[in-house]
């Protein structure tokens, strides 16, 4: 060991002092050959002569030596480092083509690395994460595979269960936030006042929810409370992150709450600006799903074992309330996958693979670049050769040249990265989970270092493999100018093939991805979207008591429907596509036994006031709609039970009421928990209630009055409905300043909205492969350019010997054109091979969609045909006399 | 049989072993393994420097300028302690190795 450190020392330190050692040495063994020689009665010539040969060269012993000697490798490696970028610097084309070629590859991976990264790879901001798990009710026979659980089965099992240190339930709410600046409207969640510590989370400052803080007496499930935990954003935004926000009061409601405590930052989970607790009374629903349920394992309990516990849970419940819970079950979800769904996960996936076929489409075309000039440069590395390089070396040298391009190319590609990301989070960006957290750090560029290293590498092999190092003499005897074929044309033509059919690949993936987008932004949504203006309104819970909130909704109608641009106008109390979806239990009478294949069909409920219909362009197909007569389905405390009338979607009318005319007959809504009977007095067509995405929805709509309000309001207007917007503003605040407006946007935003995510994986897919496709193209071309220039002599003889400028143009376009049929058929193997995971992000496409295939060939073909073209015509124009001078 | 290739490690344990009597230079070195194998290897220049350079390196030799016989500078190699240590080490193994291939191709 020390003997190798000090011999590193020595050759790293007094260089050439070892240099001149080792001359001296060599010339020692040489004079000592003579030496033997004369004494072997050979004169002074001739055994000088037989020293040199039996010695060998000098140079080659010398550089044999320094390639064992330690240490003497770095000293290599700076200077061929500087060569490398010297002739880089002296080939600018090359250099500026090759890193900016090898930056946009490296920025689109980067790119989507650290949205990959931040959605799928960075931990959630909760202590033992694995422990921790999402549970779901699920209704197997009637197809619900996971819902939210009803209060009070949350109860039941987190009394029953032996699993789970800790559940906790939450529910989203909106209330009216005052005291603050003008009234607004403001998300907050309740929570069962373990939720934090289900979770594996302490406040930032002050203290988390203590148990029994959540009892309250009010009717109002969240109303008991008096306290309430801020989220960080809205403490920072609001607050300006003042640690004396402990013990102010909220208004909420027209409530106060004593604030307590902040969380950290832990975006999408901890993001809500309040959080409020909530616990057990007694007499809760069981039929309502709208409680999300977190549960903390019990150290050493595994999944399954939960799974069993709840399984047996599941069984008594569903023995016990044979109504509300028949066939009941439970699901649990691991916490990985609370980030990212199934289907962004599989998206991110294949954006994923997509940057890495265009990565390798950037080094393909990088490794043909230095190809074609490793040609050029063939005298170079025989001197070299001759001189005694050994082929390690020669392979280090013209590797050097590739891994300095691709580090050139990770700097900028960092900075595209960069860019891209910042502007989508400046675009505002929905569907792609925590993009907020994207950025560049430590795991993001060590990635982007990788990358680098294995495009440099890759790049590197064929160049460096194509070295020459037997034939030296011959390289150096035959110049610089050549006849093109050999092996670098073939590996050439190897390359370009493998170019085309990734972008293929990349192509037919883009064109799925983007055909299935139009088919969702083209499908009927039964809706009529355009020229629709809508916003919510939201208003305090006193106004539900009182008639105040019909009041309101009424004047705010008659008041739009008075302006000229409005041509009706009606209001819903859930807005339409949006992720909300209440629904409920509802059948006919006489519906066979009502299990198995007779299970009451699960609908959608919603408010609909008069007129909304119209508004929504949702068309009457029997009976009439909601008018001013229609009740609410709840009974006023002290009336008696009203008359009950709804208007069913078509498809739901069909499913109640197979055979007969579904006006006048009746249904019993909540079927197995409040049982209301109701009478059907319309029925209108379907609608994509729940996001383009999704089917067609079944939808009850019952009547609005004073105590069932809607917030959701609906305009179609003449001409643009976004002008309208100012008029709305001032008229509401004209009728109540108390209430704040939100959520102003065109139906059409909504919708598109509904299928955001679905729009970005076709808009980058769709990027990628554009970028493909132009780094394909420059790959062709590049290579036809050289090959032809390569081989003007050769063209200069056939045109001498009476090709006509046709035939060289065919015959230049055709070779482009074998690689790119060879690798649009490739492609095509390839892609049918790997558009089976992109099916469940098709809409109506097949994966072997056919007419995607031919369109796709038909484009890279045509490409292929341009980029072969030009070097075409080009070679068209050569003068034989001029061509022939220059061998 | 004058180009018989080296085998891979044979070249290390011949000057191991021919150092093993005295230190020499280079060139004596070089004839000496040619005489010990009856001439069997030739140990060429560009083989002989860079394995002694690194065997020098792993420690096993040490070198000085010295004088030769008929008083020329060269450099004299010698066998260092962890040079004989490693010489006995894979002359044992040769040995063996030996053995069982001469073996083997006897009972074939």
């Amino acid at each position: 060991m020390f003997s190798r450190l000090k011999f590193l020392w020595r050759n790293l330190v007094h260089r050439r002092e070892a240099e001149a050692d080792l001359a001296a040495e060599i010339r020692s063994y040489r004079d000592l050959l003579e030496d033997e020689n004369t004494a072997a009665g050979m004169d002074l010539p001739a055994a000088r002569r037989a020293a040199l040969i039996e010695l060998g060269g000098a140079a080659q012993i010398q550089e044999e030596v320094r390639d064992v000697q330690l240490g003497v490798m770095f000293g290599q490696i700076a200077a061929e480092i500087r060569q490398s970028l010297r002739g880089l610097r002296r080939n600018p084309g090359l250099t500026i083509l090759g890193a900016s070629m090898l930056a946009l590859g490296m920025g689109a991976s980067t790119a989507v690395f650290s949205i990959f990264q931040s959605a799928l790879l960075q931990p959630l901001p909760f202590r033992d994460p694995h422990r921790l798990v999402q549970i779901s009710e699920t209704r197997l026979a009637r197809g619900l595979n996971r819902t939210s659980m009803s209060e009070a089965n949350f109860w039941d099992l987190r009394a029953q269960n032996h699993s789970f240190q800790e559940v906790a339930a939450s529910h989203d709410d909106q209330v009216t936030l005052a005291g603050m600046g003008p009234a607004e409207k403001l998300d907050i969640e309740a929570v069962t006042a373990a939720y934090f510590r289900t979770l594996g989370v302490s406040p930032v400052i002050g203290r988390d929810f203590a148990n029994g803080e959540d009892q309250g007496s009010d009717p109002n499930w969240w109303n008991g409370a008096t306290v309430a935990i801020l989220g960080n954003r809205f403490w920072k935004t609001r607050f300006s992150g003042d640690p004396a926000v402990l013990g102010k009061t909220l208004r909420l409601n027209d409530k106060p709450y004593t604030i307590v405590g902040v969380m950290p930052p832990g975006e999408p989970l901890l993001d809500q600006p309040v959080y409020i607790p909530f616990g057990n009374r007694p007499g809760t629903e069981r039929g309502s799903w709208e409680f999300f349920v977190t549960g903390r394992l019990k150290p050493g309990i595994a999944m399954e074992a939960a799974r069993g516990d709840l399984a047996h849970i599941a069984a008594t419940l569903g023995h016990d309330y044979p109504g509300a819970d028949q066939g009941i079950g439970f699901r649990i979800d691991p916490s990985s996958e609370w980030i990212a769904g199934d289907a962004t996960r599989r998206a991110l996936w294949v954006l994923l693979g997509a940057v890495t076929f265009l990565m390798l489409i950037a080094s393909l075309n990088v490794a043909n670049l230095l190809l074609a000039r490793g040609t050029a440069r063939r005298r170079e590395i025989a001197v070299r050769t001759a001189l005694g390089a050994g082929r390690a070396r020669l392979v280090r040298f013209v590797m050097m040249e590739s891994l300095i391009l691709s580090g050139l190319g990770a700097v900028l590609g960092v900075g595209i990265a960069y860019a891209a990301v910042e502007t989508m989070k400046a675009m505002n960006v929905t569907g792609v989970p925590r993009l907020s957290g994207a950025g560049l750090n430590p795991w993001v560029l060590g990635f982007t270092t990788a990358l680098a290293l294995a495009t440099g590498l890759l790049s590197g092999i064929a160049p460096a493999l194509q070295a020459p190092t037997g034939r030296v003499a011959g390289a150096l005897r035959e110049g610089d100018r050549q006849t093109g074929g050999g092996t670098g044309a073939r590996l050439r033509t190897l390359l370009m093939t493998g170019e085309v059919a990734l972008s293929f690949l990349l192509l037919v993936g883009a064109g799925l991805l983007i055909r299935s987008f139009s088919h969702l932004m083209t499908a009927d949504r039964g809706f009529q979207t355009e020229h629709r203006l809508l916003f919510s309104v939201s208003m305090p819970g006193s106004y539900a008591g009182n008639g105040t909130g019909k009041q309101l909704i009424d004047r705010i109608l008659d008041r739009l429907r008075a302006l000229p641009q409005v041509a009706a106008a009606g209001s819903v109390g859930v807005r339409p596509m949006a992720p909300s979806d209440p629904g409920m239990s509802i059948d006919s009478n006489g519906r066979g036994n009502g299990s198995g294949a007779n299970a009451p069909p699960w609908a959608g409920w919603r408010i609909a006031t008069p007129g909304y219909f119209r508004a929504a362009g949702l068309p009457l197909l029997r009976g009439r709609e909601f008018d001013a007569t229609d009740k609410p389905v709840w009974a006023v405390r002290g009336q008696p039970e009203p008359q009950r009338h709804v208007v069913l979607s078509t498809r739901l009318a069909g499913i109640l009421f197979p055979n007969a005319d579904p006006i006048g007959q009746h249904v019993t809504l909540w079927k197995g928990q409040s049982n209301r009977d109701a009478d059907v007095v319309g029925v209108v067509g379907d609608s994509l209630e729940r996001g383009l995405a999704e089917l067609p929805a079944l939808t009850v709509y019952i009547p609005y009055g004073a105590n069932a309000l809607t917030s959701e309001f609906l305009v179609e207007t003449r001409g643009n409905p976004l002008s309208l917007a100012g008029s709305v503003r001032s008229l509401i605040a004209e009728l109540d300043p108390n209430v704040p407006i939100a959520d102003l946007s065109t139906f059409e935003q909504v919708a598109t909205q509904s299928v955001a995510p679905q729009k970005w994986n076709a808009v980058l897919l769709g990027v990628f492969s554009g970028l493909a496709l132009l780094l394909a193209t420059a790959g062709i071309y590049g290579v036809l350019s050289y090959s032809t220039s390569r081989r003007t002599p050769e063209i200069g003889l056939r045109v001498a010997l009476g090709a006509s400028g046709a035939d060289i143009l065919r015959m230049t376009v055709a070779q482009g054109l074998r690689p790119a049929l060879a690798g649009i058929a490739l492609g095509a193997l390839g892609a049918w091979w790997l558009t089976r995971y992109l099916t469940n992000l098709l809409f109506e496409v097949k994966p072997f969609d056919f007419s995607t295939y031919l369109a796709v060939a038909g484009m890279l073909l045509a490409t292929a045909i341009a980029a072969s073209y030009v070097p075409g015509r080009r070679a068209m124009r050569i003068d034989p006399a001029i061509a022939l001078r220059l061998e | 049989m004058s180009n018989t290739a080296l085998l891979q490690g044979t070249l290390d344990v011949l000057i191991l072993k021919a150092l093993a009597l005295e230190p020499m230079h280079g060139l004596a070195i070089s004839r000496r393994i040619e005489q010990v194998t009856k001439g069997t290897f030739q140990v060429k220049a560009g083989s002989l420097f860079p394995a002694l350079h690194r065997m020098e390196q792993a420690g096993w030799l040490a070198s000085e300028w010295g004088e030769s016989e008929n008083r020329r500078r060269a450099r004299y190699y010698r066998l260092t302690a962890p040079g004989r240590r490693q010489f006995k080490q894979e002359a044992a193994q040769w040995a063996r190795i030996a053995a069982a291939m001469s073996n083997a191709l006897d009972t074939i």
